[in-house]
């Protein structure tokens, strides 16, 4: 097991050299649309997708993953187990931040540490609060410690930036968040708050130098403006489009949509402890009611694939091996008479403008459809979280959301969503808490897949919450662009060039 | 958007009115038939729309106006989730008029009492509610709204008590201005001397001689609303889907403005003649009610 | 009079404490930040934590005492979201908003006063009426709608303007004129109707009757007397230029002060809120407080000194 994932990284890393290899035309400057402004730039400090979009350029993480997804070495070359619990990396001597000091073993022991010094209070600790110790036991080499046998570390590791020790402390904490010091591809070089941030490229890169010498980030918070700015040729990318702003661009003479398929899985949750969803026939009824496919191909056809599991094919943990429900109103109504006055109970659908409306009101017109009384509860974001992590009591009945953990591991879905511990979650199994542990402590891969087999059909049997869909998720680029998205949603620049 | 008059003197307010009565020419009757329009459609919205606003067809999303998809005939065209436009906007009519007609009644109400007791009594009274006139002129519309859905939940009576409570100030200063500048008039000295108590004076002696500033500023803050309820639709805190509103659709439309022009054009356009009809209503009768109105 | 004044500036110093702790109190109703700030996958312990080092666990009655100890000290906090001081934040968007308020009333100001005299001098010619339609239609659109069609014609189909953000003054047009058009339909009719009246006094009809012409009369007088009303139409006119910003600069990526309001309530930034709410307290009173004395300068029947009259 220790070996093969050795091999894996040896092989990959001759792989890695050739994505930054692509030659390209000459273009100064990429701009790209995100929604908001980055909040922070340490990249310790916070978690949302405008920050992570830019700080992802700035810093390198122990390892990454290639566009195929594979977990691929960064500063890592290598890595093997020691133990079940211990890890040891051997790293890269060439790094260089961009002040020119050398990365070491130390750098990487300070940024795991720090991170994960409870004290430090970083929004991401739950990300990494497996990992117990971090000691440079050479000038190149430095051995991670989990709490127990931890499957999902090196996905998790894919987003530990890697930040300088002499810079952090030298400069403390507030400051290195106005003028962030790492060793990617691009480097800080200014932010007009509110307008824009810059990042110059890092010529002096390991992994190559990337092709475009200055890269700025706006926030646009509108999408119609966002369409008009690519449509105009102020931006070359933009984040965050719908379906329908898609094929606006299919006919664009100068724009071109970019889609893929996310490891972000739609779901429809339900609040299984509260009348009537506490009768597994009404939520099976719910599951029927939905016209997935209908979802997938008549509103959003982006190449959404229905699922039957809680996970995106993209992920680790994703079986193939349970079939989605179909769409059967008729079976349905059966569900619904059977049950009978219980089932007519009101019920909102709780939802926030970031998720796509279209789908939420074709949902509610679904169940309608079926003879349920559901109601649509539109709040903005902070207000629907909060009403989601509450006591199961005061849940919202019904929920669609989206969910990813940016670590492609059924873990990060799974666990949150249906274990009795989290505050996300309307199931209390045993049964079900057994299973997702085991997943989240076994090394063996194939142990892990059965694990989350059964819970997969579990969720298929009981329904405590209703999978739909793997998210695309649709950016907009130039034509001249050239780049492949991934199932993450990072936002790589080197990765990308321009072809006129 | 009218500025808070100055307190002018309402100088024989009668004669004025008579001699610009000729004012109020043939040129306006087109939006007052327009206006009606819009009022009789609403209320008739349940006879006259060929379908439910609410139902999907999702095989049939936007489609050209006068298309025909799954024996449904989209006279308008279809929206985003294969909706029938033309039904959606006659029932949009109702949200769109009651939330404009509600808010104003409501916060004119609120506005003008306070206003006048405030101009009428002052003192105290005048310190209080024109101090709290200011801190609902200091705190944005958009806080007040996300804090109304955010406690009372998302509703259509709420976006009312959203609209209400950012507008009821300007009517206070207003009726405050007026009532100041009517106390101050003979005919008032002379009920007060009379013995009139201070309900009798505000209701009898003062209010129908500030209910022509007031009209007018209502008229011009019907376009407001109808404007403000657009807005938290494009905020996402306005009525709920799927009930349909000319902003709501609007808000929707306007990202299909290249591909289905048809469904931001026609809610669009019916908003821009609702506003228009009330606007060009209103001056005539602002020269009418209020001679000395700025 | 100067009692007056003195008592009105304490009067509106208690307004401002008034409006700060009802948005204190009133935000903390909807939420806290926190749950925006820590990914999906966060436990509650690590809730907890984050909440703890922002200080939002801390009883509501002692974050309200800090705080006014803080803002006392002219110290308004750090932000929960980006970690840097609220008064930083807020003065980086300061010069967009004056930009944009600037531009806009520009546009009303500019146009309307010279359309409101036109639709008074001019009545009757079929011309007028034109521009009366204009005038009115200008006031009838969201602008969240016409500003998109103000990007897509002019910066998409026709090129001439970059369609949105801020860079140099090309940037300033289109939402100037999204955001003014709305107010430039008020100073034309404000306008119209003060010359209208002062068309009808005695002293214009006998000027005019001794033959003086009307170009001379209106720069010498009709103008000077119909400032008046403007003048008051400007104090409403700019705060509602300010609320009406809020959506002008979200459409246009505008980085003013109203996008920044939306932002940090959407994201529960609380003391951000609160500056620019204690900002726009002493701007919006202040115009109050300065229309309230030209009120009593205008009509010396109001007397300020707040005795029955």
């Amino acid at each position: 097991m220790a070996r093969k994932a050795f091999l894996r990284a040896v092989l990959a890393a001759t792989t890695i050299s050739l994505v930054s290899a692509v030659t390209a035309a000459a273009k100064d400057k990429i701009t790209i649309d995100l929604v908001n402004e980055p909040s922070m730039l340490d990249p310790h400090t916070q978690w949302n997708p405008d920050s992570y979009f830019v700080y992802r350029n700035i810093f390198d993480n122990l390892v990454t993953r290639d566009d195929a997804g594979k977990i691929v070495p960064q500063v890592a070359k290598s890595w093997k187990y020691l133990s079940d619990t211990r890890i040891e990396f051997a790293l890269r001597d060439d790094i260089k931040f961009h002040d020119g000091t050398p990365l070491t073993a130390e750098d990487v022991v300070y940024s795991v540490k720090r991170i994960t010094d409870p004290a430090f209070a970083s929004p991401q600790l739950g990300q990494f609060n497996k990992i117990v110790g971090a000691e440079a036991t050479g000038p190149a080499t430095v051995v991670l410690t989990t709490d127990g046998p931890y499957p999902v570390l090196l996905p998790q590791l894919v987003k530990l930036s890697i930040v300088p020790k002499h810079v952090v402390e030298k400069v403390g904490k507030a400051e290195f968040n106005l003028k962030p010091v790492g060793s990617g591809p691009y480097a800080f070089a200014d932010w007009r708050r509110g307008v824009e941030v810059t990042l110059k490229r890092n010529d002096g890169y390991w992994g190559g130098k990337a092709a475009f010498p200055t890269a700025v980030f706006r926030a646009v918070p509108d999408a119609a403006t966002r369409l008009a700015d690519l449509q105009a040729g102020t931006a070359d990318l933009v984040v965050t489009l719908d379906s329908d702003q898609a094929r606006q661009l299919d006919a664009s003479p100068v724009a071109k949509p970019l889609i893929v398929q996310t490891e972000r899985v739609a779901y429809f949750a339900l609040n299984s402890t509260k009348p009537p969803l506490d009768d597994v026939r009404v939520r099976k009824a719910i599951a029927l009611a939905i016209d997935k496919v209908g979802i997938a191909e008549g509103i959003l056809a982006g190449g959404e694939k229905v699922v039957g599991e809680l996970v995106a094919p993209a992920s680790f943990g994703w079986t193939d091996g349970i079939e989605p429900f179909p769409y059967d109103p008729a079976a349905a109504k059966k569900l619904l008479a059977e049950v009978g006055a219980p089932a007519k109970v009101k019920m909102g659908l709780a939802t926030s403008p970031v998720y796509d409306q279209k789908v939420v009101q074709a949902i509610q017109q679904m169940l309608r459809d079926v003879g349920l009384d559901v109601s649509i509860d539109m709040t903005d974001m902070a207000t629907w979280l909060k009403n989601q992590q509450v006591p199961n009591t005061e849940a919202p009945m019904l929920t669609f959301s989206r969910w990813s953990c940016a670590c492609q591991d059924a873990d990060g879905i799974m666990f949150p969503l249906l274990h009795s511990s989290s505050a996300w979650s309307r199931w209390k199994t045993p049964e079900v808490d057994q299973l997702l542990e085991k997943g989240r402590s076994l090394l063996d891969e194939k142990a892990r897949l059965q694990a989350y087999g059964a819970v997969h059909a579990y969720v298929k049997e009981n329904v405590p919450l209703i999978p739909l869909y793997q998210a695309a998720i649709i950016y907009g680029a130039r034509k001249g662009l050239q780049w492949t998205p991934t199932a993450n949603e990072s936002l790589f620049l080197a990765r990308m060039a321009w072809k006129d | 958007m009218n500025p808070a008059s100055p307190p002018a003197a309402p100088s024989a307010p009668v004669a004025a009115a008579a001699s610009r009565r000729r004012r109020f020419r043939l040129g306006v009757w087109p939006f007052v038939a327009i206006f009606a329009l819009f009022v009789v459609v609403a209320l008739a919205a349940p006879w006259i729309a060929p379908y439910d606003p609410n139902v999907q067809n999702l095989f049939g999303r936007l489609k050209p106006p006068g298309t025909t998809a799954r024996n449904v005939f989209y006279l308008l065209g279809s929206d985003e989730l294969g909706r029938d436009l033309f039904s959606r906007i006659l029932y949009g009519a109702r949200i769109s008029i009651a939330a404009a007609v509600l808010s104003v009644v409501l916060s004119s109400i609120v506005g003008s009492l306070l206003g006048m007791a405030a101009g009428h009594f002052r003192g105290v009274v005048e310190t209080i509610v024109m101090r709290t006139v200011d801190i609902f002129l200091s705190v944005p519309a958009i806080l007040l709204a996300i804090i109304t859905v955010a406690v009372l939940g998302p509703g259509f009576l709420n976006v009312v008590i959203v609209l209400g409570l950012t507008r009821w100030p300007r009517y206070a200063r207003v009726a405050y201005g007026q009532t100041l500048a009517v106390a101050g008039q003979p005919y008032v000295r002379i009920a007060r001397f009379m013995g009139a108590g201070p309900m009798r004076l505000l209701l009898v002696h003062i209010l129908p001689n500030i209910v022509g500033p007031l009209t007018v500023v209502a008229t011009l803050e019907f376009g407001l609303m109808v404007l403000f309820e657009a807005g938290l639709s494009f905020l996402g805190l306005g009525v709920q889907p799927p009930t349909a509103s000319w902003g709501a659709m609007l808000s929707v439309g306007r990202n299909y403005v290249a591909t289905a022009f048809w469904i931001a054009t026609f809610p669009g356009l019916c908003l821009f003649l609702l506003i228009l009809s009330v606007n060009l209503l209103g001056d005539p009768l602002r020269d009418r009610l209020d001679p000395k109105s700025r | 009079m100067v009692l007056f004044v003195l008592r009105r500036i304490g009067q509106a110093l208690i307004a401002i404490f008034g409006v700060m702790t009802l948005v204190f109190f009133v935000q903390r109703l909807t939420g806290d930040p926190t749950f925006l700030l820590v990914p999906e996958t966060a436990t509650r312990a690590d809730i907890e934590a984050v909440r703890r080092s922002l200080g939002l666990d801390r009883p509501l009655l002692v974050q309200y005492l800090a705080f006014l100890a803080d803002v006392a000290r002219g110290d308004f906090g750090l932000s929960y979201v980006q970690r840097i001081p609220v008064t930083q934040i807020i003065a980086s968007r300061v010069p967009f908003t004056l930009e944009l308020a600037g531009g806009a009333l520009l546009v009303s100001v500019g146009l309307g006063l010279p359309f409101g005299a036109a639709m008074a001098l001019g009545r009757g010619r079929a011309s007028t009426k034109l521009l009366t339609g204009f005038v009115f239609a200008s006031q009838s659109m969201p602008t969240f709608w016409s500003g998109i069609l103000f990007i897509l014609v002019f910066a998409v189909w026709l090129g001439w303007l970059p369609p949105s953000g801020a860079g140099g003054w090309a940037n300033l047009v289109l939402p100037s004129f999204a955001l003014g058009l709305l107010s430039m339909a008020t100073f034309a009719r404000v306008m119209r109707t003060a010359l209208l009246d002062e068309l009808h006094k005695d002293y214009v009809r006998s000027a005019r009757a001794r033959g003086v012409a009307l170009p001379r009369l209106f720069f010498r007088h009709l103008l000077r007397n119909a400032a008046i009303p403007l003048i008051s139409v400007s104090a409403i006119e700019i705060s509602q230029l300010l609320a009406g910003a809020v959506i002008v600069e979200t459409v246009f990526a505008w980085p003013g002060l109203g996008a920044l309001t939306v932002q940090s309530i959407v994201s529960r930034d609380f003391l951000v809120v609160q500056g620019i709410v204690l900002i726009g307290s002493f701007v919006t009173i202040g115009l109050n407080f300065a229309a309230d004395i030209l009120y009593s300068v205008v009509d010396p029947r109001i007397r300020l000194d707040g005795g029955a009259a």
